[in-house]
């Protein structure tokens, strides 16, 4: 809905935006979770963190006394705080052992900390191929680059089953790095409106010559995609004047903490920027 | 059973002996322009003797049927000398008869121009009739007049912010304002998001709104109604005008087909900025037109036939990769018919279409996504003009709907989209009404009346049957009912009540108070505060009620200086149940599971209205004011707390006014200023991944700041203008004066630098509010011929 606000600035032609100081009051700080279980063997994380007031300064609180595990059917995986001692790391919690999740388990998250439980699942599903990747150079930007000799789009194709009910989370690299258009942009979708074949379809950013190229395509639940489509929303929300007030997204999550967490199995491919 | 109000009123017509079993004779006619013969509405006649009178009706017709005798018949209208003439009445007599707005001389016609009385007399409340002279002399944003922006002035008229077409009205969303032009609903009044309403101040006659006390032959939607009439082309000499603004030109042609009884009127407007951008090279293109027309022929007083016709679109491209477009098409047909003296008929079929298209052009991802509203109604609207003291109104509305809310093709054959199809949905609505007004004494008159709303949800259609229907987290169908053509799939009948009633304590005040319900069956499925073209609309069905409003108003109005300064005092109290709102977070686009996202809640809003007016001499205009509080109770939403509603706003002041300085300048102003509307900020922020996410605790609980706000015009008419055929005249406009940076919204993201550079280490998040306008001076080139 930001957009119609956008469209509408351009309208009034000398339309203004400027930074305002909003007369909050100090609030409830909330438990934040984010996990992820991955079909990948690796160490899988878990984030504990919690809400700062609107106007505070640095990061989110970390919380490093919570007591995390993981199980599905069979087995539970015990994750410790930050093994690796680093700094960055604070608040992330990873399994002590590696594991990979499989394709047709529920995992079930717990989360203890200072005596309140939260807890949650997720169903994990297969993901689809990544058939290719290729890439061109995109006429606009190559006309007026807006970094020197980055003009080059990665382009996606894939086959998209149409006997089930899949939905989708993107991530996009360039060098390692990820790459989006815009700072709040997060890439997904479900499948009600998509075609068996998804060719060429650009992805977010522009590449230079020589450059590697990196699609991530998560498989994510129903309950995930709700997620992001919540959290897109509160994050491009204009205020509640077009669009809908803002508002937390839904979470799997039970017990009162904000965040999700999600299972998805990951196809991943990358190129080298060619002409 | 539906038949039975209808023969109740029939009966009542036809066969209630009246009370005095005397001999009357009838007096009926037209009450005219003398100018150009368009007929005027809600002109006041009044027979001396007898100290009664009536209203012309909303065609212009008004009878009397009186003991024979001899008479003084008064005709009279805001902004017009009144008429008097002498009658000898022996039997019925036919009189049409033309009010001029320059004193002339006539015989056996007495012509005054003293104020008249009806913000006292009329038992009328909660109305106002807009003059729309006067909103072509405000001053106006780009130079566009606009009857809403007018409308937003008005007491218990809330806006959501400027550069918008929506109002609010006691506590009422947008949605819940029926807004009909010729009697056909227009489902979205904006151009360009709002910028501008689609209705062109040249083809206006005549409009008004009615926030309560809303007469029995008006139903549909909860919190006003805003009739606006076009003109029905001068039948007596051909004209026209032209008007070159800033973003817009406009057209309008009149005149008689056959002098006093055949007319037309046809008038375009299109905004023309693209034509320059285009010039320039710009590639995001965008233009609105209007185009209104209109044929009438008035074969005599007992048959007389309309046909009305309007469509206005938005067209958006952007650099012929993506655009999108919306508009309304309307049509009227009428036929006005004299069953007898004293009965008079009007039959509508009335088509009105809202649609709207977004087309993406791409190899891999063009589509073209479509959703209309199409709908035809039938109307039969009978006044029976019983006695001086009995006035009954009458009727039956048979309306169709057809609502298609999305289609997406794509349009390609690489594209990654495949054809997918929301299901249509119809609807079928059906209403009866009876109403009378009537004299009990010489000082309380009252109108009251029933309303019988029908409605049916019908097929074709498939209906879901859910696990739990609330459920819009996944969604689970258990059952799949097929319905077939004009099956019935959910019948709901409500029963309206309205009543007003007028007691006069003396010459120059009266008091007043109004009861009405009204029920709504068409649901704007939009959880924002200010409604866009891509909201689509769905009937009442099994997941759906209807809305029901009911609204009690008492007020006391006062006549000052000789009836020239009209003032009102209301208050109200507006209860609704059923309010339509939608769940948190609820997913309002190509929702195919759309039902699971309603809430129906309640809502209730009170507030006092203060209005000072003066509608003649060299400075006219009005002083509003109104204190206001509307809040919602929606089960799931707000944690389930009452909130208040997205347009609230305590206190509203407006001043409006136009001074007629000499025959050259005459000059206009308005200011306004209202409480900021409520806004839900962030208690808090959090991490997720790398995005810097605000964490909601309550809806609503935030205010914007104060707005105000002035306007200026002047309006100059060249000297030159007496011995030519044509005359012009220029008007200025100055938007925004003092240059008030007024909030339109408030919205956060990661801190960063004019350049749009993160500052810090991008957890910081700032809050940027967003003001349209700053001072805008406008000039538009008006010439009448």
């Amino acid at each position: 809905m930001k957009k119609i606000l956008i469209i509408l600035s351009l309208f009034s032609f000398a339309a203004c935006e400027e930074t305002v100081t909003l007369d909050l009051e100090n609030s409830e700080p909330v438990f934040i979770i984010e996990g992820l279980v991955t079909d990948q063997n690796i160490n899988q994380y878990v984030r504990v963190t919690r809400s700062v007031d609107f106007y505070a300064s640095g990061g989110a609180e970390t919380i490093s006394n919570a007591v995390v595990t993981v199980s599905d059917d069979n087995q539970t995986f015990t994750y410790t705080h930050n093994p690796n001692a680093s700094t960055d790391s604070l608040g992330y919690y990873l399994s002590t052992q590696q594991f990979a999740g499989e394709p047709g388990k529920v995992y079930n998250l717990r989360v203890e900390v200072n005596g309140q439980v939260f807890t949650a699942s997720d169903e994990l599903f297969r993901v689809t191929e990544i058939d290719s990747l290729t890439s061109e150079i995109d006429e606009e930007e190559f006309e007026d680059p807006d970094e020197e000799g980055e003009f080059y789009e990665m382009l996606f194709y894939t086959t998209e089953p149409q006997d089930t009910k899949d939905y989708y989370l993107f991530k996009f690299y360039k060098n390692g790095a990820i790459i989006r258009d815009d700072e709040n942009d997060i890439f997904f979708s479900d499948d009600e409106l998509l075609a068996e074949n998804i060719e060429g379809v650009p992805t977010a950013g522009y590449y230079s010559l020589g450059d590697t190229g990196t699609v991530e395509m998560y498989s994510i639940s129903n309950s995930a995609f709700i997620y992001y489509n919540d959290l897109i929303n509160l994050l491009l929300s204009d205020g509640g004047l077009f669009g809908s007030p803002p508002v937390n997204p839904r979470t799997n999550i039970q017990g009162g903490a904000l965040g999700f967490f999600q299972t998805s199995a990951v196809a991943s491919r990358s190129i080298v920027i060619t002409d | 059973m539906k038949y039975t109000l209808l023969a109740v009123a029939l009966a009542a017509v036809f066969f209630v002996p009246e009370i005095k079993a005397q001999e009357k004779v009838t007096i009926n006619g037209f009450v005219k322009d003398a100018e150009n013969g368009e007929e005027l509405i809600g002109a006041t006649v009044v027979i001396k003797e007898l100290g009664t009178g009536t209203v012309t009706n909303v065609y212009g017709f008004y009878a009397v049927s009186i003991p024979p005798g001899k008479y003084t018949m008064q005709y009279s209208y805001i902004g017009y000398f009144t008429i008097e003439k002498e009658f000898d009445l022996t039997s019925d007599v036919e009189f049409n008869v033309e009010l001029p707005v320059e004193a002339i001389q006539m015989d056996d016609i007495v012509i005054t121009d003293k104020p008249i009385d009806a913000n006292v007399t009329d038992i009328k409340m909660s109305k106002n009739e807009l003059d729309i002279k006067q909103v072509k002399k405000l001053p106006a944003l780009f130079g566009e007049p606009d009857i809403i922006k007018m409308i937003q002035m008005l007491p218990g008229v809330i806006t959501a912010g400027e550069g918008t077409s929506s109002f609010f009205v006691r506590g009422g969303s947008a949605d819940q304002n029926l807004i009909l032009i010729d009697e056909a609903p227009v489902y979205d009044p904006s151009h360009l998001f709002g910028l501008f309403s689609v209705f062109n101040a040249d083809v206006i006659k005549d409009s008004e709104l009615y926030r309560g006390g809303i007469p029995s032959r008006y139903g549909g939607r909860l919190s006003s109604i805003l009739e606006v009439r076009t003109k029905d082309g001068n039948n007596k000499k051909f004209g026209g005008n032209a008007g070159i603004g800033l973003l817009a030109s406009r057209v309008m042609l009149e005149g008689p087909i056959k002098k006093d009884k055949s007319s037309f009127i046809v008038s375009a407007r299109r905004s023309y900025v693209d034509v320059f951008l285009r010039a320039a090279g710009e590639k995001n293109l965008v233009h609105f037109y209007d185009v209104n027309a209109k044929v009438n022929w008035k074969h005599n007083n007992n048959n007389r036939f309309f046909l009305a016709i309007y469509t206005g679109r938005d067209v958006f491209n952007f650099d012929d990769q993506f655009g999108f477009d919306w508009g309304n098409a309307t049509g009227t047909f009428r036929w006005n018919h004299l069953f007898n003296e004293r009965l008079f008929s009007n039959t509508s079929i009335i088509a009105s279409n809202f649609s709207y298209k977004l087309e993406q052009d791409d190899l891999s991802a063009g589509f073209e996504w479509k959703s209309d509203l199409k709908e035809l109604t039938l109307k039969e609207d009978l006044n029976y003009f019983m006695n001086s003291t009995n006035e009954l109104e009458f009727g039956y509305h048979l309306t169709y709907r057809q609502f298609s809310p999305g289609r997406i093709k794509p349009t390609s054959r690489t594209s990654l989209f495949a054809e997918t199809k929301l299901d249509d949905m119809f609807a079928l609505d059906h209403a009866l009404y009876l109403g009378n007004k009537q004299k009990l004494s010489e000082r309380l008159s009252v109108r009251y009346g029933v309303r019988l709303s029908i409605f049916q949800n019908i097929g074709n259609q498939d209906v879901y049957i859910y696990d739990d229907p609330q459920d819009n987290i996944d969604p689970t169908r258990i059952d799949t009912v097929s319905y077939g053509d004009f099956e019935n799939i959910k019948t709901y009948v409500n029963l309206e009540p309205r009543i007003s009633a007028r007691y006069i304590l003396n010459a120059n005040s009266s008091i007043k108070a109004s009861y009405n319900r009204m029920a709504q069956n068409t649901h704007l499925i939009s959880s924002g505060t200010v409604p866009i073209p891509f909201n689509t609309w769905s009937p009442s069905s099994p997941y759906l009620e209807p809305q029901l409003a009911d609204q009690v108003a008492l007020g006391y109005f006062r006549n000052i200086r000789d009836n020239t300064i009209e003032l009102s005092a209301e208050t109200y109290y507006k209860d609704i149940q059923n309010v339509t709102d939608f769940a948190d977070n609820a997913q309002l686009f190509f929702n195919d599971d759309l039902s699971t996202e309603f809430r129906q809640g309640d809502s209730w809003s009170y507030g006092l209205e203060l209005m000072a007016q003066k509608k003649e001499g060299l400075l006219t205009g009005f002083i509003s004011y109104t204190w206001s509080k509307t809040e919602r109770d929606v089960p799931q939403v707000n944690n389930d707390q009452p909130f208040l509603a997205n347009y609230d706003r305590r206190n509203v002041l407006n001043v409006v006014a136009t001074y007629e300085f000499n025959d050259q300048w005459s000059f206009g102003g308005n200011f306004t200023y209202s409480t900021g509307r409520p806004l839900t900020v962030p208690a808090g922020r959090y991490e997720y991944e790398d995005y810097q996410v605000d964490y909601i605790t309550e809806r609503n609980g935030y205010s914007l700041p104060d707005f105000h706000r002035m306007d200026l015009s002047a309006t100059y008419v060249p000297r030159n203008n007496k011995n030519r055929k044509w005359q012009s005249s220029w008007s200025f406009s100055i938007y925004n004066v003092y240059s008030r940076k007024n909030a339109f919204t408030v919205y956060t993201r990661t801190r960063q630098n004019d350049d749009g550079d993160i500052i810090g280490d991008g957890n910081e998040k700032e809050a940027r509010q967003v003001s349209l306008f700053p001072i805008l001076p406008s000039i538009t080139y008006n010439i009448t011929f």
